[in-house]
């Protein structure tokens, strides 16, 4: 890539970006400004000057173009040449590919999802300035799932699970954590997509999300979705910028909007913390080479960057840290245990492998967690037990899920992590259950939203999935036996193994 | 559970990640420079470049290193994440800080 | 583990992902086809949207042109974000070293007064056309139904705004590094009796809530644009004195093939439908028809005001260009009234 020399300029750039983007607006005459923007009226947002919206980034499409190119050119240099030379024998561990699936299946789609939605934003936001930012993060977000596809379409040809990826995100009871955590998001209004998407997703929790995730990949030679994880991230400081301005927008805009934001700040971290109880396990239990605790990352990327920072400065315009967010804290220390054990236990049915954590895994864990000794290492010493015995333990029948986040209702009480927890409400006589005081939080200000969620375990027992057996809803789901289950001895494992001898009898000639 | 309300806006952290690679050592470089109460953490394939309540990335520092033109836009390709609030982005510097 | 170099090649199990094999057999795909084909959700939406509860999130239903398989088309650049914004990237640096050549040599300044003109009174406020040309397009990115069509909209949404700045570029050099020319092209656009035609079909068209129909409306409004503004005027440029007005010119004329590559082969997948083609046949004629008289209305002032400055025969090249639109559809078997 060469550098142009600069030209003198007269305008600057703060007044070229202006001319080159906002000023292209003019309000209409031959029709309302309401017919215009049709969605930007109920939700009860007030906006008084579109143009107060500031735009730090400054990005024109001359420039956009200029440098996306560059670095998809530096990143499909780096797929090509790991796909040349069988760079997915470099490896740790097949193992480590169960966090790549979960990965293409769950939250690939979703950045698909981003691509449609930020266009949307791109169309009816009344204010020129935001309408661009969000073109611009619609194209980024085409690119992520592209990026990731083209990455992991190498290890699709070698290793299963990876196969039929947006099949599954419609229908996989797993997956529908988070495709209903979008749906629940592009079904919002404009303003509700801007704050959880924008804010709470792409800023409170995008690098607790990717940051230790992409170190991950590095760490176990995964070089592709390092580079893609990187490189997507520089996108994502765009899209952190576009979520900041926007929430500070509304609170400047108008007092009246400040409760209505804190409402949508509080359900949409604890939305998207319910997801990331995914990352956390696949952090501390999918990851051969550990880089850091989910504790840790937690500790690092939420409580010291977001609430010991960001929030701190919300509170200038009365905004408080989210409901709730003291029991994600202290859920930190036993969140990705409870996870993983469930996980494990109904990983027949899923598309990634499970296996019981190695004895140095498990000093690692017991290392980082203070309550791992007294509360998880005993499930594990026994389950070891059940293994020599030959009895490798699978949960037979379906799990219950929680009404809001659809995640199996696995998670223990505030402050006593061995008494399950369950909430519940009534809403037309009908009775719902929640994991958490979070999730029923969320139920009780729009009940007729959550209602109407697709549930598999539901949807199962209604008969939608392809049938009555487990073996009728795999099909259903495209799962094939070598897709899950236990890690050891599945064909990846087999593979893997078969192929390390090979590479090393044959290795050096 | 850490919080910080009582720690003002030029005091408390704000920082950027950046992907470790050649082509970003100008970048770090100049950050470090540019900002003497910065701290630099190593982590895999990425450096993390702090500093107590602001931090600043100045074009000419950048170029003096690099021995080229270089523009603030090209900040995106090294960029992985930051925290903090871009408060300016113009044609010679990028600065990051709290508000409140 | 650390391995010497792979002397043994393994053979892969699969050689794509299973949703392609299902349609195109065990064979490699491209990355177009990896990044693109049935990556849209199709089914099981948890919510009914607040902003309009009648529809499904992603539904076939948000216009009436409709394909029995979405993926039935597709791109014939096969346009993946990269291969995109490479392309764009050398069409924007084209366009800046065609600039910064007509800045430097002062060739703005050069120009025939009634070329001037032409710039600043006729092609400047089509920055603003081109700007709801983006969110017409952007509208149809999110609302269509499959990838590989709501790709090419996204894709062309990004264009439209890319145009929109190309032409602001040349009003801020012809604007002598300001933005004064921009600002009485926005007049102009605004309060100009021979725009309000135009900017009244716009307004029109931006809130059709029907992405098809604001699709197929715009692009006929832009066949005869492109063909009127950029196309017609190029020889006469020459000609007159005006080299830089064709330098200019070409740039929009090659993006605009470009974007009849995907357009045409879409109408072709529209009116071809087995299930849908000949109501698709009947919409398109129906909402082109209609587009077709509207904005021949909407830009003959224009082209008045084109023949007073530089009398190159935009008026008849108007004429030639509504009559090429009906003849194109005519091709793909669509019989404009």
């Amino acid at each position: 890539m060469t550098i142009a020399p600069r030209a003198p300029r007269k305008l600057s750039m703060k007044d070229r970006y202006s001319a080159l983007t906002r000023d292209l607006d003019w309000t209409p005459s031959y029709v309302t400004e309401d017919e215009l923007y049709p969605y930007t009226k109920f939700e009860g947002i007030t906006i008084h000057d579109w143009s107060k919206w500031e735009d730090p980034f400054r990005l024109t499409v001359d420039a956009y173009t200029k440098y996306q190119a560059e670095k998809d050119k530096r990143l499909y240099a780096v797929l090509d040449g790991f796909a040349q030379s069988q760079g997915h024998l470099s490896l740790t561990d097949a193992s480590y590919l169960n966090a790549m699936k979960l990965f293409i299946q769950g939250v690939s789609p979703l950045e698909y999802q981003a691509h449609r939605h930020f266009a949307y934003l791109g169309r009816h936001l009344n204010g020129p300035g935001p309408r661009f930012a969000s073109l611009c993060q619609s194209l980024d977000e085409i690119r992520h799932i592209q990026t990731e596809v083209h990455t992991l379409s190498n290890y699709n040809k070698y290793y299963d699970g990876f196969h039929s990826f947006p099949h599954m995100h419609d229908r996989v009871w797993y997956l529908s954590v988070p495709k209903s955590f979008f749906d629940d998001a592009v079904s919002s209004g404009p303003f509700e997509f801007l704050i959880a998407i924008g804010f709470s997703f792409e800023y409170l929790l995008t690098n607790l999300l990717f940051v230790p995730f992409m170190s991950g990949a590095s760490f176990n030679g995964d070089l592709p979705t390092m580079t893609f994880g990187f490189s997507a991230q520089s996108d994502e400081s765009r899209h952190m910028t576009l979520g900041l301005e926007a929430i500070k927008f509304l609170l400047e805009q108008d007092e009246k909007n400040v409760p209505i934001v804190q409402h949508w700040i509080d359900k949409w971290f604890w939305r998207g913390y319910r997801v990331t109880a995914l990352i956390a396990q696949m952090l501390d239990y999918m990851l051969p080479r550990k880089v850091m605790s989910w504790k840790e990352a937690f500790n690092l990327y939420f409580e010291q960057q977001m609430l010991g920072g960001l929030f701190v400065d919300l509170a200038y315009y009365g905004i408080t840290p989210p409901k709730f967010v003291e029991q994600a804290a202290e859920e930190k220390e036993i969140l990705s245990h409870q996870v993983y054990w469930t996980l494990y236990q109904f990983s027949h049915a899923a598309a990634f492998s499970t296996s019981i954590p190695t004895d140095e895994h498990m000093e690692w864990l017991s290392a980082n967690y203070a309550k791992f000794d007294e509360l998880y290492r005993p499930l594990w010493e026994k389950e070891k037990r059940n293994v020599a015995a030959g009895g490798r333990h699978f949960a037979r029948g379906l799990p219950e899920l929680c009404t809001v986040c659809q995640i199996p209702m696995l998670f223990t009480e505030p402050g006593d992590p061995t008494t399950l927890c369950q909430r519940w409400s009534t809403f037309e006589d009908e009775h719902f259950n929640f994991c958490s005081d979070g999730c029923k939080n969320i139920f009780d200000h729009e009940p007729e939203k959550y209602v109407q969620a697709w549930l598999p375990v539901h949807q199962i027992f209604q008969g939608n999935c392809g049938g009555a057996t487990i073996p009728d809803v795999l099909a259903w789901y495209k799962m094939t036996p070598n897709d899950g289950g236990e890690y050891l001895g599945s064909r990846d494992n087999k593979n893997w193994l078969a192929w390390h001898d090979m590479a090393e009898k044959t290795g050096g000639n | 559970m850490t919080t910080s309300a009582t720690i003002p806006a030029g005091e408390r952290p704000v920082g950027v990640d950046i992907q470790e690679s050649e082509q970003n050592r100008a970048v770090i470089e100049a950050l470090e420079a540019d900002n003497e109460n910065s701290s630099v953490i190593h982590m895999p394939g990425l450096v993390r470049v702090t500093s107590p309540g602001r931090l600043v990335l100045r074009r000419e520092t950048v170029e003096e290193r690099l021995g080229r033109e270089w523009e603030t836009h090209e900040f995106q390709l090294a960029i992985i994440s930051y925290f903090g609030h871009i408060k300016e982005w113009d044609d010679d510097e990028i600065v990051i800080a709290w508000d409140h | 583990m650390q391995f010497e170099l792979r002397t043994q090649v393994i053979e892969p199990q699969r050689k794509t992902f299973q949703h392609l094999i299902d349609r195109y057999g065990d064979r490699p795909a491209s990355r177009y086809e990896e990044g693109t084909i049935d990556i849209q959700a199709m089914t099981n939406f948890h919510y009914r949207p607040l902003w309009g509860p009648d529809k499904d999130i992603y539904s076939p239903d948000y216009s009436v042109l409709k394909l029995t398989d979405p993926y039935s088309f597709t791109d014939p650049r096969q346009f993946y974000y990269a291969g995109y914004v490479t392309s764009r990237a050398d069409m924007h640096e084209a366009f800046g070293s065609t600039l910064g050549y007509l800045e430097k040599r002062g060739m703005f300044d050069r120009l025939p007064e009634a070329w001037k003109g032409l710039f600043q009174d006729v092609v400047l406020p089509f920055r603003h056309y081109e700007a709801a040309g983006q969110m017409i397009s952007a509208d149809a990115c999110r609302f269509g139904w499959g990838t590989t069509t709501t790709q090419c909209f996204g894709y062309a949404a990004f264009d439209r705004i890319g145009n929109a700045q190309i032409l602001s570029r040349v009003g801020i050099a012809f604007g002598g590094g300001t933005a004064e020319a921009l600002a009485a092209a926005k007049k102009d656009w605004l309060e100009e009796p021979a725009f309000q035609g135009l900017r009244k079909h716009t307004e029109l068209m931006l809130v059709e809530r029907d992405w098809g129909k604001a699709m197929v409306a715009l692009d006929v409004t832009d066949q005869l644009i492109y063909a009127l503004l950029y196309d017609s005027l190029d020889e006469a440029a020459l000609t007159g004195g005006a080299g830089s007005y064709s330098l200019v010119a070409q740039h929009l004329v090659t993006w605009f093939a470009d974007q009849r590559r995907w357009f045409d082969a879409l109408y072709k997948a529209w009116v071809a439908d087995p299930e849908y083609g000949a109501a698709n046949a009947a919409a398109i004629a129906e909402v082109a028809s209609a587009a077709l008289a509207t904005a021949v209305a909407a830009l003959t002032p224009i082209a008045a005001k084109a023949d007073a400055l530089v009398g190159a025969g935009s008026g008849a090249a108007l004429t030639a260009a509504a009559q090429a639109v009906t003849t194109k559809l005519a091709g793909v078997g669509v019989a404009l009234r």
